[in-house]
C-alpha cells in the first residue's frame, strides 16, 4: 500500500477515529486504526465494539498502490498532528508502515489486518433522511440529562423515537429529564419497533461527524444497532439493552402554579445564590409571590444568599427547591427569551418549558419534618 | 500546646448489667452472677458480676466454659431495654453538668467539664458529685477517673475499680504511667506488646525512654501515637455525639439455619429493628451490607446501595433479600445486616422521577407505582407508629409475617426489644 494524503485531512480523520478507539483495551487490536486504501478513497476504521466509525477521505489524496494496514491509532494521530509539511506519504513495506512528510519520517509497527473486527457498512435501505442540524440540536437539548453514574444502564443514553412525522429524543438520570422533538420527513414510515437507546458516547460521535448543519444525513435502525451516514463518515452505535423508564408518566399534564421569567436573568441569579450552597445536596429555593420570585440558598458551612427578580406570576404564594446545577443546565439551552416554570407542589416535578417542543423536568429537593 | 488542665472525666459503671440485675433482685446478693446467653445455645457471657469474676469468669467467654469455672454461676438473659433506660438516666446526669459528653457505650463516657467550674466547682468536685448523683438516682456504683486527657482519665477510672475515684494530676502523670505495663496503652494490643517485649520494653516507662524515631521506625504511625501516650500526651478532644458510621444487627443462631424462608424472616426482623433505631436517632441510611457465616465459620459479606437514603424497614429488607440470593445455599451459623451511608433526616433530599431505581432493577422487579405510593405512605405514618412503639413496646406494631414469632436471640442472650 502506498498513499499520498493532505496532512490536515488525515489529521482530522484520525482525530475523529480516535474518539472511538480506546487507548487501552483487553483486546489490544482495538487500539489500532485500520486504514484501507482503494482506488478512489482512503478509509479509516476504528471501533471499541460499542461504537464504530468509518471515515473516508476522497479529496486531497492520491492512491498509488491500494491496500490495507492496521497501525497504533494514538501514535499515528500524534505523529501526523506534529508534522509540519503539507502532504503525508504512507507506505507499507513488509510488516512496517512508513510515514513520511518533508524531511521527517517514522516507521510504525503494524498489526494483522485479519484480526481487526469487521465493521458493518451503512445500509441505506429503510433509512430516514434528515438535516444534520435537526439531529444535533435534539441531541444538544437532551443528552446532558442522561445518567453518568454507574448502575443505571438504560439511562446512559438518549432514547430515540420516530413516529407521526417526528423525531423525538429523551434523556434522564432519574432526577431530571429532557424531552424534545422536531419534525422530519418519515415518508409515512414509522421508526424502529423497539425503543432505541443510543449510548451518550455514540451520540457525541454522531454529532462530531455532522459538522455542517445543512448537510443531509441518513439514519438507520437495525437490530441492536443504529447507524448514521454523513458525507464523510459512517458511524454505528450498539443500542443499550434494558428498559428506558416510562417517561411520559412523569410529565405533569396540568400544573397549579406557573410563572414566566426572563431566562438569562434567572440563570444568572441561580448561579449567584448557588455560590453559598454546600457541595452535597445543593438546593436553591424558589419562593413565588405575585410578580416576584425570591431565590434563596444556604449551607451550614458557608452562609446564606438571596436574590430577587420580577416574574410573571399570579396566584397564591408558593415555593419549591431545586438543585441549582440541574436548573442551570436546562436554562443554558433555553431557546426563547423567557422560560416558563410549572409545578403543583413542592414535592412534585417542576416542568420547565425551554422552547418550542422542548420540555425539561426537574425533581425538587425536599426537606423532611 | 496549652498547659494540660484537669478537665477530662471518664465515668465507667461497675459491672453494669450484672449490677442492675443485682439491684432489682436483692436475693442474688453475694452470689456469682453473669448476664449472657445460655450454654445450650452456644451462648457467651456478655457481662460478669464481681463475685463471678473471682472465679475467672469474664465477658465474651463461652457460657459453658464459665460454668465449668464456676458451677454455681447464675446466668441471666440480658434485658437490653432495661439497661438502655438506666443508661439514658446516667447520660442525663452527665449532661446536667456539661454538654461535652461522649458516650463510649451504654455504661461509659468521657466528659469535658472545662468552663463548668463556676457552676459546679472544679473537675474533682464535679466527678464526686456525678458519682454521688448516679448512686442516688440509680442505686448503681460508678468508677470515675479525672485527668487532663482522655487516655489518663480512662486509666484513672480503671485504677481502683470497683467504686473507684482516682485523680491523675498533670504533674504526677509520668510517675503514674512509668510502672504500668505497656498493654495499658490504648492501641497496644497483644501483638504490639509482644513486639515491644522483644525490644526489652515491658512498662510504659521503658517505652517512654525509647527514642521517638526508633519507635516510629518499628511501628509507623502507631509508634508515634503510643510513644506520645507513654509520655501522657493525648490531644484527642471530647466530642459529643460521636458520628456513627453504621447501624448493625447480627445473630449467631443456636442451631444453623438452612431454610431460606426462615432466613428471610430473620432479615425482615433485623431490618425492621435497624430502621426503628435509625428513626429513633433521626437518621436515614443508604447502603445495606449482609453478613453470613457458614457452619465452617467461613464468613462472607454482600453489599448494595439504594439510590436514596431511607429509614423504612421494608426498603432495606428488599435489598437484604436480594443480597441473600447471592449467598450460597448452605446452612448459616450467623446472619447479620448492617446499614451505612447515614444521613440526617433534616438533610435536603433530591426527589426522584421514577421512584426506586428503574435502571438497576429489571422491569419485572421494579416496584409498581402503587407499591411506591404504599411505601411513601408507610414512611409518613412511621412517625405515629414509632410513637406507639415507644409508648407500648416495640411489638405493638410489627409486620404481619413476624406475628407470633419470638424475636431472634443472640449468642450473648440479647434480643431485639419487644
Amino acid at each position: 500500500m502506498k498513499v499520498l494524503c493532505e496532512r490536515e485531512k488525515l489529521r482530522e480523520a484520525l482525530a475523529v477515529a480516535n474518539n472511538v478507539i480506546p487507548s487501552k483495551s483487553p483486546k489490544p487490536i482495538l487500539t489500532n486504526v485500520c486504514i484501507v486504501a482503494t482506488a478512489e478513497r482512503l478509509e479509516l476504521v476504528g471501533t471499541d465494539l460499542d461504537v464504530s466509525v468509518r471515515y473516508s477521505i476522497d479529496e486531497g489524496i492520491k492512491v498509488i498502490d491500494p491496500g490495507t494496514v492496521v497501525v497504533p491509532a494514538r501514535v499515528l494521530h500524534d505523529f501526523v498532528r506534529d508534522l509540519a509539511g503539507e502532504t503525508v506519504e504512507i507506505e507499507v513495506r513488509g510488516s512496517t508502515c512508513e510515514i513520511r512528510c518533508g524531511e521527517d519520517d517514522c516507521e510504525l509497527v503494524t498489526a494483522d489486518a485479519e484480526e481487526f473486527p469487521v465493521v458493518s457498512r451503512f445500509d441505506a435501505e429503510g433509512a430516514f433522511t434528515l438535516q444534520a442540524g435537526t439531529f444535533t440540536s435534539l441531541v444538544g437539548r437532551t443528552a446532558f440529562a442522561a445518567a453518568r453514574e454507574q448502575g443505571r444502564y438504560a439511562m446512559h443514553g438518549v432514547l430515540v423515537e420516530i413516529g407521526d412525522g417526528l423525531l423525538r429524543m429523551v434523556a434522564t438520570d432519574g432526577r431530571r429529564l429532557a424531552l424534545a422533538h422536531a419534525p422530519i420527513d418519515t415518508q409515512d414510515r414509522s421508526g424502529p419497533s423497539r425503543p432505541s437507546i443510543v449510548p451518550t458516547k455514540g451520540m457525541q460521535l454522531f454529532c462530531r461527524v455532522m459538522s455542517d448543519a445543512l448537510d443531509s444525513v441518513k439514519l438507520h435502525f437495525a437490530e441492536g444497532q443504529v447507524g448514521i451516514r454523513t458525507r464523510n463518515a459512517e458511524v454505528f452505535a450498539r443500542l443499550l439493552d434494558g428498559d428506558f423508564p416510562r417517561y411520559s408518566a412523569v410529565i405533569p399534564a396540568e400544573s397549579r402554579n406557573f410563572c414566566e421569567a426572563e431566562a438569562e436573568v434567572l440563570e444568572r441569579k441561580i448561579r449567584l445564590v448557588a455560590n453559598v450552597t454546600g457541595d452535597e445536596a445543593r438546593a436553591v429555593r424558589f419562593s413565588l409571590t405575585p410578580g416576584r420570585l425570591e431565590l434563596t440558598g444556604q449551607s451550614a458551612g458557608r452562609g446564606a444568599a438571596r436574590a430577587h427578580m420580577d416574574v410573571d406570576f399570579k396566584g397564591a404564594p408558593c415555593e419549591i427547591a431545586f438543585n441549582p446545577d440541574y436548573v442551570a443546565d436546562g436554562l443554558k439551552n433555553c431557546e426563547s427569551s423567557h422560560v416558563r416554570l410549572e409545578f403543583n407542589e413542592k414535592t412534585s416535578p417542576g416542568k420547565f418549558l425551554l422552547g418550542e417542543n422542548y420540555v425539561y423536568i426537574v425533581m425538587p429537593i425536599t426537606v423532611d419534618g | 500546646m496549652s498547659t494540660p488542665t484537669l478537665t477530662i472525666l471518664h465515668v465507667d459503671m461497675d459491672a453494669f448489667y450484672a449490677s442492675i440485675e443485682l439491684r432489682d433482685d436483692p436475693t442474688l446478693a453475694g452470689k456469682p452472677l453473669a448476664v449472657g446467653g445460655a450454654e445450650g445455645a452456644r451462648g457467651v457471657i456478655s457481662a460478669a458480676g464481681y463475685e463471678a469474676r473471682k472465679y475467672g469468669v469474664h465477658s465474651a467467654m463461652p457460657t459453658a466454659q464459665a460454668r465449668a469455672l464456676c458451677p454455681q454461676l447464675i446466668v441471666l438473659p440480658p434485658d437490653l431495654e432495661k439497661y438502655t433506660a438506666v443508661s439514658r438516666e446516667i447520660m442525663q446526669i452527665f449532661r446536667s453538668f456539661t454538654p461535652l459528653v461522649e458516650p463510649l457505650s451504654l455504661d461509659e463516657a468521657f466528659l469535658d467539664v472545662a468552663g463548668c467550674e463556676l457552676l459546679f466547682g472544679d473537675a474533682v468536685e464535679i466527678g464526686r458529685a456525678i458519682k454521688l448523683e448516679i448512686l442516688r438516682r440509680t442505686g448503681l456504683v460508678a468508677s470515675v477517673g479525672v485527668a487532663s486527657s482522655k487516655f489518663l482519665a480512662k486509666l484513672a477510672s480503671d485504677m481502683d475499680k470497683p467504686d473507684g475515684f482516682r485523680v491523675i494530676r498533670p504533674e504526677e502523670a509520668l510517675d503514674v504511667l512509668r510502672p504500668l505495663p505497656v498493654s495499658k496503652i490504648f492501641g497496644v494490643g497483644e501483638r504490639t506488646a509482644k513486639r515491644l517485649e522483644a525490644l526489652g520494653v515491658r512498662t510504659i516507662g521503658e517505652l517512654a525512654a525509647l527514642e521517638r524515631d526508633v519507635v516510629m521506625q518499628r511501628f509507623g504511625a502507631t509508634g508515634a501515637w503510643i510513644h506520645d501516650l507513654a509520655h501522657g500526651i493525648d490531644t484527642r478532644r471530647v466530642t459529643p455525639r460521636r458520628e456513627e458510621k453504621s447501624y448493625s444487627c447480627e445473630r449467631t443462631f443456636s442451631k444453623d439455619i438452612a431454610s431460606r424462608e426462615e432466613l428471610r424472616l430473620r432479615l425482615l426482623e433485623f431490618c425492621e429493628e435497624l430502621a426503628f433505631r435509625l428513626r429513633d436517632s433521626g437518621l436515614r441510611a443508604r447502603t445495606v451490607t449482609l453478613k453470613a457465616r457458614f457452619s465452617d465459620f467461613k464468613t462472607i459479606t454482600r453489599t448494595k446501595s439504594l439510590p436514596f437514603t431511607t429509614n423504612v424497614g421494608v426498603r432495606f429488607y428488599s435489598v437484604a433479600r436480594e443480597l441473600l440470593e447471592r449467598v450460597p445455599q448452605q446452612p448459616l451459623r450467623l446472619l447479620g445486616v448492617s446499614l451505612s451511608g447515614l444521613d440526617d433526616v433534616r438533610t435536603p433530599r433530591q426527589g426522584l422521577l421514577f421512584g426506586s431505581d428503574p435502571g438497576a432493577l429489571r422491569a419485572e422487579e421494579a416496584p409498581s407505582p402503587e407499591d411506591e405510593r404504599a411505601l411513601e405512605r408507610l414512611e409518613r405514618i412511621n412517625t405515629g407508629l414509632d410513637h406507639l412503639r415507644r409508648k407500648y413496646g416495640r411489638a405493638t406494631v410489627i409486620p404481619a409475617s413476624l406475628l407470633g414469632r419470638a424475636p431472634t436471640v443472640g449468642r450473648d442472650g440479647t434480643r431485639a426489644p419487644r
